[in-house]
């Protein structure tokens, strides 16, 4: 041991002109390589797309493909696959419940690698499939011909949105009888001190996206503030209401969870004299079902807004080796006017389809009678970091 | 005939026997494979922290990807942000693994002279379960320390202590520096009460005795004699529960978050997660620097006094003395240990992979469904008793089979350090190959995921990318373990005189049969405490591979911590005790195979 450090630098120096110049980043292109242009004449994506749905004619293709591999942030991907092989039998869906942020590492290593495992990817990380896959021709868009009139155009350019949920905060209404809070700014009161909650924006993107909103909202925050609490007076070196609401949510003891469910199940818990408060996911309402005894209910006469509401994306990898396979998947997905199978356990309060024909789910308002902040996913893509970053020196 | 000279034979001999003797050509290997997949992949590292990524495009739109910058390294350690992401956790993570450092000795210290040297009661269970600890994975008493003491903060119910008393424990008390501190040193005491039972074993008796004879008090003798003499033991039970302390993850995460008590090892995560790997990379050479520090400093402190010399020609004994008074006391505390590290844990987690509902301990509560009940809707999603859900099924099986596979590998590559250092003893190959052997140790187990994450991602020439393979893992794992294999294969060799190799390839045996009917033999025993260590590890492997795990290679303890943050604690605890189960299952059988090994060479040599 005690001559480690000349015989490591000795081997450094060896190795280190193997090693130095191999990094070979893969940038934007213009164009798909010639490679990716076949694949897609071949799997009938991009340009050369299908006129008009025909499913009997793509499940022929998928059955001789055989299976259909695909990544999704949800494990509810198990049951649509289910329901799916009962409906097409003879594909097998190979599905993966992964984090969001897992499956953009897994696609990206796959392509770097050409190593091509996925056929379609399901996840909310829209802002990154966005500007970091489709750049590089990683990832394509596929909308089923028959569904182009029934989903507005931002749903589905430049990729195809499946379903909205929402960032919405949640009160115990055991212990309330009505919403204890009303502004988001009273999140930042010293009465919510040490019982405010927040699942970990730097492990749940959404989370950090929601606040990046928060940042990108800053008037509407700050004119909040003046409604209920008069004139808001920005700490020294803080640059607008958002930043300010972070700031003062982290400063009142902030609890941070690792997860959703942590938040709505501390929350909900029955019995408490002082339950906490805190933002989750709308759809953590399916949790009741499986504890009856939660007490947990939305906010939505909330200041300056009720919800955020963030998209699920469906999208085909460069060179999946299943495409009709992944293409008949997404048709099967995106439900029926009635909500339909593929759809089905989505369709619960707190999701709401992209699809304008289908009614929003039992217990679940239409959008427009919600006050709603949609995600802007080209400010989440330049912004994230920068926030990321605020959170980050003011965490403690 | 043509007259040679005799120099000439003798040279041209030796080279013959030269490439003969199979520790050179092993060393040699060695060092290349040695160079690729410990040496390259930290300075693959180190380039990735100077350099811009993709990713820095997000927020520097000017940057370029490639291009070296100082960037990365300005930013951990002296921006706005330094404070929170470098300086605090750096100091919270020295505490803690101090703290667990000091836990650990006192416990497994006091342990081991009960075990060793006094008449407590119940020594030879004493001494078998004091191992156990090290057998459960680092969280599984991070969460028996939820289980008693959460409170609302963490959310997903309440603790037993909340349950008993009604009223919430304090967040000090059910998180921040306290917890872990107590988890981790009572976790890894077993390394203190294994190192300091073996050395006061072989520590004379009469020693002491002299003191005492001499007029010394107890406090002097063992201040002036006992502890200097077990300094050695002492300074490397701190060194390996310090460097395991700083670099585990899991439960500083579950322990520290819900008070935003970041350490180094949990900032490395948040980092790597949240797609800023350059500076998670960076904070990872800190941990890399601070432990190379601390074995350094051990090695000065022990390299400065030499008289450790304990096993001498002279004939020894140890002294077992009675506690009279002091018995039932000392029983106490021993067992209270064993308790509260062994037994508590176990059966809390099994109690909790019987409840319904998490936060209910009432006894109406229990079922069986997270063990053997069928897919129900109403209950966990959906998701059918471990011992039928194939998913978990499968990860049970890709653990026994990454576990078996990295034992075996890292069997077989401790065998050849062993060779290439022993039997090249004093040769520079041997000892760089001794060397860089040993690095892994260095490297905390998030931040080597973190490395080989970063390497294997892209293909190397003929090489694919190996993200995603099983064979990734094992590889991880097999490297990763490879110094206490090589330790374990170098201590076993130094006993093996090398006549017995000479006389078999003066017979004619080639190189495969001497290795395989001579070494292997002689040295199985020795080499199975390495290859064990390296099974149980793999098996409750958690820091080191989550970063590289896909579905497909996803192993029980991935599994067990996803089922934790998605609130089905139950689920989370059954996978945990059939883990245990697997890992003591699969103990019995290596040492079952030990008994074996160890008489068949003697029957084998009794017959010659």
């Amino acid at each position: 041991m005690r001559n480690l450090h000349g015989w490591a630098g000795l081997v450094i120096a060896v190795l280190a002109a193997a090693v130095v110049p191999g990094r070979s980043p893969v940038l934007a292109q213009p164009a798909p390589p010639p490679a990716t242009q076949e694949w897609l004449k071949a799997a009938r994506l991009g340009p050369y797309v299908e006129p008009r749905f025909d499913a009997a004619a793509l499940y022929e293709q998928a059955r001789r493909e055989g299976a259909v591999t695909v990544y999704s942030y949800s494990s509810r991907i198990h049951a649509i696959g289910g329901t799916f092989e009962k409906q097409y039998p003879g594909i097998k869906v190979n599905a993966f419940d992964l984090d969001g942020a897992e499956i953009i590492t897994k696609v990206l290593a796959e392509q770097r690698a050409r190593n091509y495992q996925a056929d379609l990817i399901f996840l909310p990380e829209v802002a990154t499939v966005k500007h970091q896959l489709m750049p590089r021709w990683m990832v394509f868009n596929y909308v089923p011909p028959d569904l182009v009139t029934k989903i507005p155009r931002q749903y589905r350019e430049p990729l195809l949105a499946r379903h909205f949920s929402f960032r919405v905060v949640f009160y115990n209404n055991e212990r309330y009888a009505s919403p204890p809070v009303n502004n988001l700014w009273d999140l930042t009161r010293p009465e919510w001190k040490g019982r405010v909650m927040l699942p970990d924006p730097l492990k749940i993107p959404e989370y950090l996206s929601f606040l990046v909103t928060v940042v990108q909202r800053a008037d509407e925050m700050a004119a909040a503030h003046q409604r209920k609490y008069g004139d808001l007076r920005l700490s020294p070196g803080i640059e607008n209401a958002g930043y300010e609401w972070i700031r003062r949510l982290l400063a009142n003891d902030l609890i941070i969870a690792p997860s959703t469910d942590e938040v709505t199940n501390a929350i909900g818990r029955p019995g408490q004299t002082a339950p906490p408060i805190g933002i989750s996911a709308w759809s953590r309402m399916r949790d009741k079902v499986r504890r009856p005894t939660l007490r947990f209910e939305p906010v939505l006469a909330m200041e300056p807004v009720a919800a955020v509401s963030d998209l699920t994306i469906l999208a085909i990898p460069a060179h999946a080796p299943h495409p009709a396979a992944a293409k008949l998947l997404i048709r099967w997905m995106m439900g029926d006017e009635k909500g339909g199978q593929g759809f089905e356990p989505f369709y619960i309060e707190g999701h709401l389809p992209t699809r304008t024909d289908v009614p929003p789910p039992p217990g679940m308002p239409m959008l427009y009678h919600l006050k709603v902040w949609d995600q802007d996913y080209d400010v989440i893509w330049k912004q994230s970091t920068k926030v990321r970053e605020f959170w980050l020196r003011y965490l403690r | 005939m043509a007259v040679f000279s005799p120099a000439l034979v003798v040279c041209l001999h030796r080279l013959r026997f030269g490439l003969a003797r199979p520790h050179v050509i092993i060393g040699l290997a060695l060092g290349v494979l040695l160079a690729l997949l410990v040496v390259a992949p930290m300075l693959q590292l180190v380039v990735t922290t100077l350099t811009w990524s993709d990713e820095d495009l997000r927020a520097h739109p000017d940057a370029e990807p490639g291009a070296p910058t100082a960037f990365h390294w300005r930013r951990v350690f002296s921006s706005e942000i330094s404070r929170n992401v470098l300086y605090v956790p750096l100091a919270n993570s020295l505490v803690t693994a101090l703290g667990a450092s000091a836990v650990a000795l006192a416990v497994g210290g006091l342990l081991a002279w009960l075990v060793v040297r006094t008449d407590v009661l119940g020594r030879t269970w004493l001494q078998t379960l004091g191992v156990v600890p090290y057998v459960l994975p680092s969280w599984t008493i991070a969460l028996v320390w939820l289980i008693l003491f959460r409170s609302p903060r963490a959310g997903a119910g309440v603790g037993l202590v909340e349950s008993a008393t009604g009223a919430p424990p304090p967040d000090w008390l059910a998180y921040g520096p306290l917890p872990i501190v107590v988890v981790l040193g009572l976790h890894y005491f077993p390394f203190a009460f294994l190192l300091l039972a073996a050395a006061m074993r072989s520590l004379d008796a009469s020693l002491e005795e002299s003191g005492e004879v001499l007029g010394a008090r107890g406090g002097t003798i063992l201040r002036r004699i006992t502890v200097p003499l077990l300094l050695p033991a002492l300074l490397s039970a701190f060194i390996l529960t310090f460097s395991k302390a700083l670099g585990t993850f899991g439960t500083p995460y579950l322990l520290g978050l819900p008070v935003r008590y970041f350490t180094l090892s949990t900032m490395i995560y948040a980092h790597i997660v949240s797609r800023a790997a350059a500076g998670g990379y960076i904070l990872a050479l800190v941990l890399i620097v601070i432990s190379a520090l601390t074995v350094h400093a051990n090695q000065r402190a022990i390299g400065a006094r030499r008289s450790f010399v304990t096993i001498t020609g002279r004939g020894m004994r140890t002294r077992i003395r009675p506690l009279g008074p002091w018995r039932a006391p000392a029983a106490a505390f021993a067992w209270g240990v064993i308790a509260i590290a062994v037994v508590v844990p176990l059966g809390l987690l099994l109690w909790n992979s019987l409840m319904r509902y998490p936060d209910d301990y009432s006894l109406r509560n229990l079922t069986a469904h997270f063990w053997i009940g069928r897919s129900d809707p109403a209950i966990a999603d959906g998701e059918a008793g471990i011992l039928r859900n194939r998913p978990i099924l499968g990860a049970a099986f890709n653990s026994l089979r990454l576990s078996v596979a990295t034992a075996v590998l890292t069997g077989v590559a401790g065998l050849a350090v062993g060779l290439a250092v022993v039997r090249g003893r004093g040769t520079l190959l041997a000892k760089m190959v001794e060397q860089v052997s040993f690095l892994p140790y260095l490297v905390p187990s998030i931040a080597f995921g973190a490395v080989y994450l970063a390497v294997f991602l892209r293909s190397w020439g003929p090489l694919p990318a190996l993200y995603g393979t099983f064979a990734l893992l094992v590889l991880t794992c097999t490297v990763k373990n490879l110094p206490f294999a090589s330790r374990s294969g170098i201590a076993a060799l130094m006993q093996v005189s090398g006549e017995l190799e000479e006389a078999s390839a003066v017979l004619g045996a080639g190189l495969w049969l001497r290795v395989r009917r001579i070494l292997v033999p002689l040295v199985a025993s020795g080499l199975l405490s390495g290859v064990l260590l390296a099974f149980i590890s793999t098996m409750r492997e958690l820091s080191l591979i989550i970063l590289l795990i896909t579905p497909a290679t996803r192993t029980l303890t991935t599994m067990t911590f996803r089922y934790t943050e998605q609130g089905l604690p139950q689920f989370a605890n059954a996978i945990i005790v059939l883990l245990i189960a697997l890992i003591l299952v699969g103990e019995l059988l290596a040492r079952r195979l030990e008994a074996r090994a160890a008489t068949a060479p003697r029957e084998r040599g009794d017959r010659l």
